[in-house]
């Protein structure tokens, strides 16, 4: 709250005209796709293993599940491609749990560490397209008896149906510092976000393109700041992340919101100010026209994405650190923090519903995704 | 994870019955390299009797308390109470830093409200002094490899490290792991010729009577002795008689231990409250100076100096630090050598009369009866063979709130809140326009908001409130629904003391920030 007051007295007078060097992708089609009626079930985690599933029209637990092997926390939620499995990172970020969202059976478990090699992966796995592969983020230490040895990162692949005792079937190095790991949707390539920006193939582990987010292409601008937790792209497939930077005007460093946004079908890659920063956001979601990115923290925001500018803001109940959006764009989804998931309107960013989760526990960084009722 | 001032108190001074007293002085029951050999080198392998990792390094007893901690709390180490502070004890008193190498660092030690951080450049300050105090790191002493190894010591055990703010800005772990350890080793090697002399030093007895003076920012100054004993087991024990300014007389007791030949650690019972020592014996022996402060909330403390009775001539202190010109002020000077003969009275200099209302080698009082005109400044002051300062003035024309940026913690959970204590400090300004420090002074107490934001959030309706002693008491933590976004009880207020100095009123303000709870409270932050 100190932050979001100094930053914003910092933001004030600043000058709103601001010239974005890029466009953001803006698919003409998008809007035009036709919405289909919300059938939305929303996916949030709690601790200490409570996994839930949301029915989004009638704001109300459609299942929870206890995970005994949850250990705590559940951070990060991946689904199938055919939403039928949730990924979970669980266990202090060392064990990947698949829950079959049916039943909630354990289908799949991989445990990352072994006796004297303790492995986190920092939130970022992925799923392949055909969901027979699981990609995950290990940051290794060697425990010798008396030191650790920190060991180089490395990407680790394993085979979703390798049941509840999964090895990786094969692994290569990684870059420090990831944080989200995003599968294209030729299956074939998948984007790790840590310093940079970083292509790689699955198969081979190759490292085939490296793209600035801490060199980024604005010019006039600061080194910028990224990082993020929830690897949502539903519905659009579109990437999208607030990034914080200060523009460099007549010799004073004015902080900026900027909005990132990664396509991953394309590969389309842009950075665009919308705002001198006047509200801390932890996360955003685009709307499945793309006309709109919501993002929350201490608020709920609305952006223009093709006028490049702060829409609307409205205070929020308390900090929510993840945000989703219904299938037909009507409705945004906030959760990833304390015992509540609220249901806000996408025009008027009025308050519709809040469902409180059963047991009160906090949702802690879990993501919040959406998925189709079958 | 939350451990509590008190538990880690505990461990440093629970069991006083094992030990080795003085770093030179007789070997312990059992030898502390056998607990060492026999608790630690299942990990830490033994090699012609030195030990990997543990023989590498050198830590205060708080840092040594702060390593069996880890090992207990995440490696599983069982150990009794007794046996663990055998080992610190070893340790510190083998491995262990000498005066000159922890003076920088005291005031971590001393767990000193609103202290300012050792500055060691950009560097250190973001990648060590981002998450805890420079002086945790000032306060060991390793070589190139093995500061290396904390290195990854740091990031084997918190993975966000890399990522929290101010470290992912940069290659953290290529820095810390790279050039960062011969930085460290080269400001804090493994190896001093200082550490070398101390230890070959013989261990100084603290028995016998010593004369004290202590100052309790927001409480009463005081006065009065000491009587420190050997107890058997190597610690000492000490009985307090003191006197505070306004004449009550209260008793003490402690139990100490001295680390490292020069660390006193003690834990006392005084006026029915459990209050911690930090002290440091000097080199020549004959002083011991630093802070106590109250077992469950450290912010909450007092200077403390003692001296050896019998010592040369000295004013240890004087009681007010100043003297208004026309005013008769009672004044009590402590220290050694202080009684006036026939021949050589009390003295208070040109235009003060002194009568003499006690008279005793260790403590005199006497009633000095400035003139209207006596002039303002610094006048040295004499009695017996000693030698002091008081500040005369004929008004108060400035008032100073120290800490003048101070940091109050909420409480809630399982963490106590924290308040912050101020003290108005007047000075008077002198012909030659220097400001005159004058000393404490009882002022009236609020706080407005610290600016435009602050006021519009109501911060001072939240955050807490003053007593009247200066001391802000923080309101409770959580979520308050009266608040934007629920927010906590923050706030960004202004200090204002306002004295009155006659029909006039001085007024001082400082900067106070009320924030969230300390969740860890390690002895060294």
């Amino acid at each position: 709250m100190e932050l979001v007051r100094s930053l914003g007295s910092w933001a004030m007078g600043a000058a709103m005209a601001i010239s974005a060097t890029l466009a953001l992708p803006l698919n003409a089609s998008g809007a035009a796709r036709a919405a289909t009626p919300a059938a939305d079930l929303l996916i949030t985690g709690a601790k200490p293993d409570q996994l839930f599933i949301i029915d989004a029209a009638t704001r109300s637990i459609r299942t929870e599940y206890h995970l005994a092997g949850a250990n705590g926390q559940i951070f990060t939620i991946v689904t199938s491609p055919d939403q039928r499995i949730a990924y979970l990172l669980v266990d202090k970020m060392e064990r990947i749990l698949g829950i079959e969202l049916a039943t909630g059976r354990e289908v799949f478990r991989a445990d990352l560490s072994a006796p004297d090699e303790r492995v986190k992966d920092f939130f970022a796995l992925t799923v392949t397209p055909d969901g027979k592969e699981l990609i995950a983020y290990e940051l290794p230490t060697r425990l010798k008896p008396s030191e650790y040895i920190v060991e180089e990162p490395r990407f680790a692949v394993f085979r979703t149906d390798a049941g509840l005792a999964a090895k990786p079937v094969r692994s290569y190095p990684a870059p420090r510092r990831i944080h989200m790991l995003l599968m294209r949707p030729n299956g074939s390539t998948f984007y790790a976000l840590g310093f940079d920006l970083y292509e790689y193939d699955v198969k081979t582990g190759k490292l085939l393109d490296t793209r600035g987010i801490q060199k980024w292409a604005l010019a006039d601008h600061s080194q910028p700041d990224l990082l993020a937790f929830w690897p949502v792209t539903e519905p659009t497939g579109v990437f999208t992340s607030p990034v914080y930077s200060e523009l460099k005007k007549d010799d004073k460093g004015v902080p900026m919101t900027a909005l990132m946004s990664l396509n991953l079908k394309s590969g389309e890659l842009a950075y665009a100010d919308f705002e001198p920063l006047s509200a801390l956001i932890f996360s955003t979601v685009l709307s499945p026209d793309r006309s709109h990115a919501y993002g929350v923290y201490t608020t709920l925001t609305s952006v223009d994405m093709a006028g490049h500018r702060l829409e609307k803001r409205v205070p929020l109940d308390h900090t929510f650190y993840a945000v989703n959006v219904s299938t037909d764009g009507r409705e945004i989804y906030v959760g990833g923090t304390n015992c509540d998931v609220g249901f806000y309107d996408a025009k008027t960013l009025a308050k519709n519903a809040i469902l409180k989760l059963p047991g009160c526990s906090d949702q802690t960084l879990s993501t919040l995704r959406v998925i189709h009722d079958h | 994870m939350s451990i509590g001032l008190a538990k880690y108190w505990k461990l440093v001074v629970s069991a006083l019955v094992i030990g080795m007293g003085g770093h030179a002085a007789a070997a312990p029951a059992v030898p502390g390299q056998e607990l060492v050999r026999t608790y630690c080198s299942g990990c830490h392998r033994e090699n012609s009797g030195s030990f990997e990792r543990i023989s590498a390094i050198r830590k205060t007893p708080e840092g040594w308390v702060m390593t069996l901690f880890r090992m207990r709390q995440v490696h599983g180490l069982v150990l009794e109470d007794a046996v663990h502070d055998s080992i610190v004890r070893y340790l510190a008193d083998t491995q262990g830093l000498a005066p000159s190498e922890s003076a920088a660092g005291r005031f971590a030690l001393e767990r000193r409200p609103n202290a300012q951080d050792m500055d060691l450049g950009p560097e250190i300050s973001v990648m060590c002094g981002r998450c805890h105090s420079i002086a945790r790191a000032a306060l060991q002493r390793r070589d190139e490899e093995e500061w290396r190894k904390l290195a990854h010591t740091h990031v084997g055990q918190w993975t966000s490290i890399e990522y929290s703010a101010s470290g992912r800005d940069r290659p953290w772990w290529q820095i810390a792991s790279g050039p960062l350890p011969a930085k460290l080793a080269a400001l804090y090697p493994l190896s001093t010729t200082a550490w070398t002399d101390w230890k070959a030093l013989p261990a100084r007895d603290l028995t016998g009577n010593w004369v004290v003076s202590g100052h309790m920012p927001g409480g009463k100054d005081f006065f009065g002795k000491a009587r420190i004993d050997r107890e058997e087991g190597g610690g000492y024990k000490a009985a307090y008689q003191l006197t505070d300014v306004t004449d009550f007389e209260f008793a003490g007791e402690s139990k100490a231990l001295v680390y490292t030949g020069y660390e006193w650690r003690g834990s006392a019972q005084v006026r029915d409250r459990s209050w911690r020592e930090v002290y440091a014996l000097s080199e020549d022996g004959n002083r011991l100076s630093g802070r106590w402060f109250d077992s469950e909330h450290a912010e909450e403390g007092g200077e403390w100096t003692a001296i050896r009775e019998g010592g040369a001539a000295e004013v240890l202190a004087l009681f007010p630090q100043s003297l208004r010109a026309g005013s008769t002020t009672l004044v009590t000077m402590v220290g050694n050598g202080l009684a006036s003969t026939r021949g050589a009275p009390a003295s208070f200099g040109d235009t003060a009369k002194v009568t003499v209302v006690q008279n005793e080698a260790n403590r005199v009082r006497v009633l000095v009866k400035l003139a209207a005109n006596a002039t303002p400044g610094m006048r040295k002051v004499s009695t017996g063979g000693a030698t002091g300062k008081v500040a005369v003035y004929t008004q108060i024309d400035q008032i100073d709130v120290v800490p003048a940026y101070a940091i109050a913690r909420l409480g809630g959970g399982k963490a106590a809140p924290v308040a912050a204590q101020f003290e108005a400090m007047a000075s008077t300004r002198l012909p030659n326009g220097e400001l005159l420090p004058l000393g404490p002074m009882t002022a009236d107490w609020t706080s407005i908001p610290f600016d435009a934001e602050a006021k519009r959030t109501e911060d001072f309706k939240y955050a807490g409130h003053f007593d009247a002693r200066g001391r802000f008491l923080p309101s409770a933590a959580g979520p308050n629904p009266a608040r934007e976004f629920s927010g906590d009880n923050v706030g960004n207020l202004t200090v204002v003391a306002r004295a009155t100095d006659g029909s006039r009123s001085v007024e001082g303000r400082g900067h106070l920030v009320v924030t969230v709870q300390r969740w860890i409270t390690p002895p060294i932050y």
